[in-house]
């Protein structure tokens, strides 16, 4: 009576489902001012220009040209430099954090002119903790802040992660064209850095308890096979404090593009953010621009905290070959064939009992062997 | 059809006692190849001077084969009918009678000289038939029997009487509602309402009552009116009969009623639907009929004519369910054995309804078995149901229990590891009581309780139940006037909690109740005239929130919206008026008064500018009890028919409606997380008026039906929601939402074969909705004011439904829906936003999704029908859409890793085979 589960099984997989859906090339009669960025009072300011692209366009990166002044309601206005393509920066200046501030962006492509609302400067609070809790899947991050002021509530976080890992075979020869040579200490493959920011919105709100306080806020999910914690693992995560048109405006855009499809979730509306075109006040520009501080906090996970069950699943699949100077059934120099022509790269040498000197080499993929085709080898400052 | 005569019995009295074999020796040679009954009979007539009587709905499934040589007719008779149930009777006049199971003596009945003399005919003014004194005589002989109303004169007055009286069920003693009585030489007719009551003036004399009813068999009274008085009529159900049930009720409904896009369809119809999971659903079947849409499968709400989710009326016994259905939407909330029919009102809504927009769902649950207990149980794949009915003491009582649970959380066990933490859980209660305490006064007893639970994959846990019961007394004061008189309870409520995150568990519950009281006159006035008054109150209590911590440690605020109170009255008045034989028009008005009642707290806005936190200019609070403000409005009911021929009609109508409680949703369908608002100083009442009209057209001696409506409807007041609304746990939702207004038009085609062994209907609607968002003060314009289609806005629609009876045991059923794919909101372009890919959208349902085709088959296996078994039972095997097509329930894109992807939602992606086991005992 085994039959009849298995049976049901794949019935029940078969009602339901979620495929890939590319409708007809829809083409937008026009394409909008996207300005992302935080005006940072104690740091660094970013702003990014671009402009939406088709659907169906191969990059979706469309950096814009303009010049963009950060303004204070006290008049004072700082002028931002265009340090790449569409990235705009404002650096070594302390802005005073207990007034309002505004954009004025120009665009001399089109000429337009777009201002943001002033918008309140709100200072982070310290981040409390970042800690990871073990699921079944693998670990989840979470952070812990509080506002002893009671007066922050809306939260936004975003996180850079940086990890050490290192490539499923430790090879200690390496063919320089002519010969396979022992690795020199430069030249070992083995261990990389690698590193990632985030690609999802992670927004935290206490509007509806009795304190500012945020507890287990989830920031990201590592699942127990990923490489990511199969040495060290460290976060940087930065905290924004939010006003509640702000947070809003987060939200709205984290259901228009995150949170989608399932049968109650909530329809796509119309993302209103508080940047303005003053010429055309039909236009509408994507984007919201706080101002405020950033709280930051990293920590380090090493492998040794989590379970020990947990076994990382290289990205490849990998096998060692064996290749010979002089190989045993074939009589071939599979060395010469293989490594030295760079199909493969050797990984440890093959000893006889007759012979000091390799009678060949065990061979892989560079997938498996050369980790700087995923990360550097540059061990970044703050590493410990 | 001259010589068919439908009940051959009638002839008998007129014939002399002859007996049959001595029939005349002529000789017949026939060659039948699957011949019908009425070639074999006219092929025997044209041979001899034999007349052949018989019923040819009897023989409808019959198929002859038979070569015979020289032979007498009792011989080739024999032969044709070798093995099945028919008998046939020859008298000296060369009439044959040919009949199912009872052979007819062709000589006098024996004692019915008695029967004649014991009629009684007593001077009392009401010589009343009651259910025991009918249910001695068979029932073929009922019809023969001539009855004599009133007190008794040697000479017939000239002028008219009223004859009143109930139609029940001869098996159940239930009543039987919509049936027609129904006299055959003039137009006059009547229908039995909801209690099986039924008063039709009627010429004094001798008359041959027609009555017909849905799942009856048809039947006919013989009846002398002296004067007013009253005769009870017992029904036979017409068993197996499937489909044809369907015919006889709207033979005369159809295109007599001056009733507009109104559909009926009892169970059984509804039971030879196939749904997915196999067990009969009432809802499913709403949707095949035309104007009828929903946004997609295994959604909960459904939208007619345009109108939105909840802008329908859901009535089961007279109670308001607020929340038709189970497990998201994939059950309805209705036992299908309890539940006797619907009734839909998309048009022609009558005056003694009001408070939705769109229409009104009528569910009948069936009375209990006033004569004996019986029950039945069915058994599917995710569900089981059980119920129980018989009388109480005596057979003026009887009850009807019905309970359904489902056992689909192993389902969700076998599903993969993501899925595999997710529970669903429901169940559901019907009880009935009915009580006669004499012979004027009724009582009703209706309860209903459903319970939904789910936790899908998340530490959220849901749950929402409708709990409703009320209480019916029925008065007839005289046979003119009767009067329904109830009281009843309704609540609907849903809970949403969490414990995972400790600091963040939480509770948050909401609930609807209400309180109702109602009062229906009927009121016979003359032949002409039927009036219809009454009044109705509503007491409305919300509690549009409750959210507090769960545990200890739990740091959420507690935060409770303040109830809210309202009173929505109503009185009404309407007359159906037969102005001449052709013409006959209804007309209604319902005047209703709502008012919004403190204890409240009501924010005062600037005007004529958006109600936004920033345009409070202060708040006014009312005490309890405190009439905070009052809307009245006067809704129009209008409908007239005129009769063109015998079997055409054409029909117009005009109705206005009143909204006063509404669901607040920014989900495509109806979620168990949606909002119920009443209206207040801040948010108007939803109106909307419609005119339609509509050619109906029967033919084929009334098996053919064919209507063409066409409607077009206004829509003032319906509430949207601005973008990025929070619906949920708002102190200040009319900040949240804006007034939009609406347009439907469209055109429905029904065309609709009721008898025979093949039968169903098919029908196309065309039909558009809109809504704009234009007024200025609002704060901010949906696609910048202009027209657009709203979610459920399927232009094209065609639906069939066929079924094929091959013999009375097997039957299948087949139908097949095409409808234009609903609109949605595409993205139109990318950017990079957060270290990701995003979407820009379209202006709102600027595209659609893929049109939607389904099929589905079934076979319905009925057990062997002799009467006499311990149980009955009946197997329903099928595949619900056979073609397995993937049809969208919707399209989005998401980003997943920093990259945007689009995604097409389907629900029921393959075919899906299911069975039902079906037990009656």
């Amino acid at each position: 009576m085994k039959n009849w589960r298995i049976w049901l099984f794949i019935l029940t997989l078969s009602i339901g489902c979620k495929k890939p859906y590319n409708p007809k090339v829809i083409n937008s009669p026009r394409s909008y001012l996207i300005v992302e960025g935080t005006i940072n009072t104690n740091d660094t300011t970013t702003i990014k220009l671009s402009r939406t692209v088709n659907l169906n366009a191969s990059t979706t990166l469309n950096p814009v040209e303009g010049t963009i002044q950060v303004e204070c309601d006290n008049g004072d206005k700082f002028g931002l430099f265009e340090v790449a393509p569409g990235i705009y920066k404002l650096a070594g200046i302390t802005l005073d954090s207990t007034r309002k501030f505004r954009l004025r962006i120009n665009t001399p492509g089109d000429g337009n002119e777009y201002l943001s609302d002033y918008e309140q400067a709100k200072a982070a609070p310290p981040i409390d903790s970042v800690g990871f809790s073990v699921t079944g899947k693998g670990i989840q991050l979470y952070a812990n802040t509080h506002d002893p002021k009671n007066a922050t509530h809306y939260y936004r976080f975003d996180y850079v992660e940086t990890w050490r890992f290192h490539s499923m075979f430790n090879s200690s020869y390496v063919s320089n064209g002519t010969a396979v040579v022992p690795r020199s200490q430069d030249q070992l493959v083995y261990y990389c850095f690698a590193s990632n920011a985030s690609t999802s919105i992670i927004l935290g709100s206490s509007a509806k308890l009795k304190q500012d306080f945020l507890f287990q806020a989830p920031i990201t999910a590592i699942e127990s096979t990923s490489e990511k914690i199969e040495l060290k693992y460290s976060i940087l995560l930065r905290e924004y404090a939010l006003t509640a048109d702000a947070y809003k405006f987060w939200e709205t855009l984290k259901k228009n593009t995150e949170q989608l499809g399932s049968i109650f979730d909530a329809e796509p509306t119309t993302l209103a953010g508080n940047i303005h075109n003053t010429h055309d006040a039909t236009d509408i520009v994507v984007g919201f621009i706080s101002a405020g501080t950033v709280a930051k906090k990293r920590i380090f996970i090493a492998s040794e905290q989590l379970p020990s069950t947990y076994l990382p699943k290289y990205p490849y699949d990998c096998s060692i070959d064996s290749t010979f100077y002089n190989d045993p059934h074939s009589h071939a120099n599979t060395v010469l064939q293989r490594l030295l022509a760079g199909a493969e790269v050797p990984v440890n040498a093959i000893f006889s009992n007759t012979s000091p000197n390799p009678i060949g080499f065990t061979a892989s993929d560079i997938y498996c062997i050369d980790c700087t085709l995923r990360g550097s080898k540059q061990q970044p400052d703050f590493w410990k | 059809m001259r010589k068919i005569y439908l009940a051959s019995f009638c002839f008998l009295v007129f014939l002399h006692a002859v007996s049959a074999q001595q029939n005349s020796t002529k000789l017949f040679t026939v060659n039948f190849q699957q011949a019908t009954i009425s070639q074999i009979v006219n092929e025997l007539e044209s041979k001899s001077s034999y007349h052949f009587y018989y019923d040819p709905a009897q023989f409808d499934s019959l198929r002859v084969t038979l070569q015979v040589t020289q032979q007498p007719l009792n011989a080739v008779l024999d032969l044709a009918f070798k093995k099945t149930a028919f008998v046939y009777a020859i008298n000296q006049q060369q009439q044959v009678f040919i009949t199912k199971g009872r052979q007819i003596r062709t000589e006098l009945a024996l004692g019915y000289s008695q029967v004649r003399t014991n009629t009684p005919v007593s001077q009392a003014p009401v010589a009343d038939y009651t259910q025991e004194a009918e249910k001695k005589v068979p029932d073929a002989t009922t019809e023969n029997k001539l009855y004599e109303i009133g007190v008794k004169t040697n000479t017939i007055k000239p002028g008219r009487a009223i004859l009143s009286g109930y139609i029940r069920d001869i098996k159940s003693g239930e009543a039987v509602t919509g049936a027609t009585i129904y006299v055959a030489n003039t137009k006059t007719g009547a229908a039995s309402d909801q209690f099986g009551f039924f008063s039709i003036t009627l010429p004094r004399g001798r008359q041959t009552l027609l009555v017909r009813g849905l799942g009856m068999r048809d039947t006919r009274r013989q009846i002398i009116l002296y004067t007013d008085g009253k005769l009870n009529i017992e029904m036979q159900e017409q068993i197996n009969s499937l489909k044809e049930v369907k015919i006889s009720a709207e033979k005369v409904a159809n295109v007599r009623s001056t009733d507009l896009g109104v559909a009926k369809l009892d169970i059984k119809n509804i039971k030879q639907i196939p749904t997915a999971f196999g067990e009969a659903d009432v809802l499913k079947v709403v949707l095949t009929l035309p104007g009828v849409t929903s946004v997609g499968e295994a959604t909960t709400g459904f939208n007619v004519r345009g109108g939105a989710a909840d802008e329908n009326l859901i009535l089961l016994d007279g109670n308001t369910i607020y929340n038709p259905a189970h497990f998201f939407g994939f059950f309805a909330a209705f036992n299908p054995d309890i539940v006797k029919d619907i009734e839909l009102y998309k048009s022609s809504i009558p005056e003694k309804f009001g408070g939705r927009l769109s229409s009104v769902l009528d569910i009948t649950n069936r009375e209990g078995n006033k004569k004996k207990f019986t029950g039945s149980a069915g058994i599917g794949l995710l569900t089981s149901r059980l119920n129980v009915e018989g009388p109480l003491g005596s057979d003026k009582t009887s009850f009807i229990f019905g309970g359904r649970t489902t056992y689909s959380d192993w389902l969700l066990k076998l599903l993969p590891e993501s899925y595999k933490h997710s529970q669903a859980s429901f169940y559901d209660f019907n009880l009935g009581i009915s009580h006669q305490i004499n012979e004027k006064n009724n009582l009703y007893l209706s309860g209903y309780l459903s319970q939904d639970k789910f936790k899908l994959n998340s530490d959220t846990s849901y749950s929402y139940s409708n709990k409703n019961l009320n209480v019916k007394w029925k008065h007839n004061y005289n046979n003119k006037l009767y009067s329904l008189i109830s009281a009843g309870v309704d609540n609907y409520k849903y809970n949403v909690s969490s414990t995972a995150n400790p600091v963040n568990a939480y509770n948050l519950g909401f609930k609807v109740m209400q309180s109702n009281f109602k009062t229906d006159f009927t009121y016979y006035l003359s032949n002409k005239h039927t009036l219809n008054f009454g009044l109705s109150s509503i007491l409305y209590k919300i509690n549009p929130g409750t959210f507090e911590p769960n545990s200890d440690k739990s740091l959420i605020a507690p935060d409770i919206i303040p109830s809210e109170k309202a009173l929505e009255s109503a009185v009404y008045l309407g007359d159906k008026f037969d102005v001449t034989d052709n013409l006959t028009i209804s007309a209604g008005v319902r005047f209703n008064a709502y008012s919004y009642l403190g204890p409240q707290t009501v924010n005062n806005y600037a005007p004529n500018l958006p109600k936004e936190p920033n345009n409070v200019l202060d708040s006014t609070t009312y005490g309890s009890g405190k009439f905070i403000k009052t809307y009245l409005g006067p809704d129009i009911r209008l409908s007239a028919r005129y009769l063109l021929g015998d079997n055409l009609s054409i029909k117009a109508g005009y109705n206005t409606l009143h909204q006063y409680i509404h669901l607040l949703s920014n989900s495509t369908s109806i979620s168990p997380t949606d909002v119920y608002k009443l209206s207040d100083p801040n948010i108007k009442p939803e109106n909307g008026d419609q005119v339609s009209l509509g050619i109906f057209k029967n033919a084929q001696a009334n098996t053919i039906e064919m209507s063409v409506e066409v409607y077009y409807k206004r829509l003032r007041n319906y509430l949207d929601y601005k973008s990025g609304a929070v619906l949920l746990l708002n102190h200040h939702i009319e900040q949240d939402v804006i007034n939009t207004e609406g347009k439907a038009y469209g055109a429905e085609f029904l065309l609709k074969k009721t008898a025979g062994k093949l039968n169903g209907w098919m029908s196309y609607t065309y039909s558009r909705t809109y809504l704009r968002q234009n007024d200025p003060f609002a704060g901010e314009f949906i696609n910048s004011g202009k027209y657009y289609p709203a979610n459920y806005d399927k232009p094209h629609s065609v639906n069939f439904n066929g079924n094929y009876r091959f013999t009375h045991r097997y039957s299948v059923s087949f139908d097949i829906s095409y409808s234009t794919g609903r609109p949605i909101t595409l993205p139109i372009a990318k950017y990079e936003y957060a270290g990701s890919e995003r979407v820009f959208y379209s202006d709102r349902n600027a595209y659609r999704i893929p049109d939607y085709f389904r099929s589905d088959f079934s076979i319905i296996i009925e057990g062997n029908h002799r009467v006499h078994q311990l149980t009955h039972n009946s197997w329903t095997i099928g595949v619900y859409n056979i073609t397995g097509r993937q049809n969208a329930y919707s399209t989005f894109f998401s980003e997943q890793s920093g990259v945007i992807s689009g995604y097409k939602l389907s629900i029921f992606a393959a075919p899906i085979p299911f069975i039902n086991y079906n037990i009656r005992f």
